[in-house]
């Protein structure tokens, strides 16, 4: 078997490589980046102490953030939870900053955003744009509240344009190769479908070339022979190998149905024929039943039809689990003992007599 | 004589009634009598001319499912044979854990209605082959544990085979398997919710010596946390039942 992936598991192959990418860039901004700013202007905080605390907030918001994505996508209230920690923790850090010179020193705009984008990823677009409104309006407003100048304003919009587009395009960017991924994995998909069907084509083809090579050998000189008229349609044992050929075609007919390998599927074709002489045929099966293979099937199949042949006006077929295998049993008034195989293709058959009534089971087991 | 049992029957087809009513009237013995008919179950309440030891229970009535209402025919005294075309496993086996004493399908009725209703009186096991076959259909982890003996007699009685020939078959006699198999079904009467009829059941079965009071401790499954099978109060298990003391004297059983 060449191995085909599962196409969900490929794409999801991708997107996760993907969300690792991101993790890896959010966590190196925040620790060399952020960081580096953090430690640089480290003499211009008001409280050092404090900076270093929300950039350690931020630094678990980013942490958590990281084992939600690499688990899958996640809910908006676990998302969004670490995304308000972000932006709450990058407003106290702004708002703790000296007045005039705080776009300058502020190491957490950048490490909120990104946090943002770290959580909200996979989720619906426009809220990693609301997100990053909201990040970028509550540094406007701390600014703001600290005076706001129309050089102030022009860093704020550089910052704003440099950082936040570059988080833009890093969504957009992920959003775009998770939809490649997604066409590739399709792909993949209805290739590998093709060729399931044409190895479907090929057992079909060569089931059918077997049943016909199987009509060779007993139907065809059956009708060869009452066609010439050198069988007696009168004769009993005429009719017999009539209704056993019968029992037999529809067997074959039925293994080529939509259920392959179902026993019971076949069992039902044989009592049908026995149906039509007058013989009343109950089948019931006890719980789910193992999968027989095909070999061990017919043999159970064939003696299905021995004994229904046999059968004067009643009979009953059960299927079971048994042990390892299954346990299937005719009781039929027959008579008297049907000539079956003791053993074959693994399966074992007893059979007892009693009065009239014969009990045979045959007995499959997997080991 | 003893008295013939009493039985009422709830069904919705007149022409079932009236095939089951026969089947009660062609019995050579006489041993029950029809005592009330009734299209539904409110049918049952509105009129008690005279107390029906059974129920007989079509488990389909105007296109429902009632196996629902069977605990609340079993705490008013009844015991339920339930009749059904249904004869999934899993309906079932719903049916027995809800308190019927026996399930007998449509198709099985004329052999064995009047005798599971004659059992049900007794409190005694009836075992129907579709109650069997929903036994060995049983894969619920709470089942109980039956022996390989009590598996084979039911697997074979399954199979359709008279219990005359079970017994040859495994070579012990009809009487064995007939204890082979009331043993499975009262395993079955001591899991599941509780109900009267299966501690009335269960006792029965002790007294007949079928099973022992140390072989019907139930499976308890780690999903079955607590203390155990409780009994409603006024209504003490069989196990310490006072009136039903187990027979010094349990004949063998091989």
């Amino acid at each position: 078997m060449t191995g085909v992936q599962p196409t969900a598991i490929m794409s999801g192959r991708y997107q996760r490589a993907f969300t690792i990418a991101v993790v890896f860039l959010v966590v190196g901004w925040h620790l060399a980046g952020a960081g580096g700013q953090l430690l640089h202007n480290r003499p211009a905080y008001g409280s050092f102490a404090l900076q270093g605390a929300m950039w350690l907030v931020m630094a678990l918001a980013i942490a958590a953030g990281s084992v939600l994505v690499l688990r899958g996508t996640p809910a908006w209230r676990p998302a969004w939870a670490v995304a308000v920690i972000a932006l709450a923790a990058s407003t106290a850090a702004a708002a703790a900053s000296p007045a005039s010179q705080m776009l300058a020193v502020n190491w957490a705009w950048g490490s909120a955003g990104w946090t943002g984008v770290l959580v909200l990823l996979r989720r619906r677009f426009t809220e990693l744009a609301c997100f990053l409104a909201a990040e970028a309006a509550a540094t406007l407003g701390v600014q703001v509240w600290d005076g706001l100048h129309r050089t102030d304003l022009a860093g704020f919009l550089a910052v704003l344009a440099w950082s936040t587009g570059a988080q833009v395009a890093v969504a957009a960017g992920v959003k775009a190769l998770d939809g490649a991924a997604g066409q590739a994995a399709a792909a993949a998909r209805s290739e590998h479908a093709a060729r399931e069907r044409a190895a479907t084509a090929e057992v079909i083809r060569a089931a059918r070339h077997a049943r016909w090579l199987a009509l060779q050998e007993s139907t065809v000189p059956l009708v060869a022979e009452l066609a010439a008229g050198t069988a007696d349609p009168g004769d009993p044992r005429v009719r017999t190998r009539c209704a056993v050929q019968a029992a037999r075609l529809r067997r074959l007919l039925a293994e080529g149905d939509e259920v392959p390998g179902s026993l019971v599927h076949e069992l039902h074709a044989s009592a049908d024929v026995a149906e039509r002489r007058g013989v009343a045929v109950e089948i019931e099966t006890a719980g789910p039943l193992p999968p027989v293979p095909g070999p061990a099937r017919r043999v159970i199949t064939d003696a299905a039809i021995a004994i229904l042949t046999a059968a004067r006006s009643k009979a009953r077929i059960t299927l079971a689990r048994a042990a390892t295998g299954i346990a299937v049993s005719f009781v039929a008034d027959t008579g008297a003992a049907v000539r079956l195989p003791a053993v074959g293709e693994g399966v074992a058959i007893e059979q007892q007599q009693d009065g009239g009534m014969l009990w045979a089971e045959a007995r499959w087991n997997s080991r | 004589m003893e008295q013939p049992v009493t039985v009422a029957i709830i069904e919705d087809h007149p022409v079932v009634t009236e095939g089951v009513a026969s089947w009660i009237r062609s019995d050579p013995g006489r041993r029950v009598r029809l005592v009330q008919t009734a299209r539904e179950l409110t049918g049952l309440h509105a009129m008690p001319r005279e107390p029906a030891d059974v129920v007989i229970l079509d488990l389909e009535l105007s296109g429902e499912l009632v196996t629902g209402e069977i605990p609340g025919l079993v705490a008013a005294g009844y015991r339920v044979v339930a009749f059904s075309g249904h004869s999934d496993p899993a309906i079932v086996m719903e049916t027995l854990d809800n308190g019927a004493h026996a399930y007998v399908s449509k198709e099985e009725g004329r052999d064995h209605l009047v005798e599971a209703v004659l059992a049900a009186a007794a409190d005694r096991p009836y075992v129907t082959r579709s109650q069997a076959r929903a036994i060995l259909a049983d894969e619920r982890p709470a089942r109980p544990a039956l022996s390989e003996q009590e598996r084979q007699a039911l697997l074979l009685w399954f199979q359709g085979m008279s219990k005359a020939s079970v017994g040859r078959r495994m070579s012990i006699s009809e009487n064995t398997v007939r204890q082979y198999i009331s043993r499975a079904r009262a395993k079955y009467a001591a899991t599941g919710r509780t109900a009267p009829s299966k501690d009335a059941l269960l006792a029965r079965a002790i007294e007949d010596g079928v099973i022992k009071p140390g072989e019907i401790v139930p499976y308890r499954s780690f999903a079955r946390a607590g203390p155990g099978r409780s009994h409603p109060p006024g209504h003490p298990g069989p196990l310490n039942d006072p009136g039903h003391p187990s027979p010094p004297d349990l004949p063998p059983q091989r």
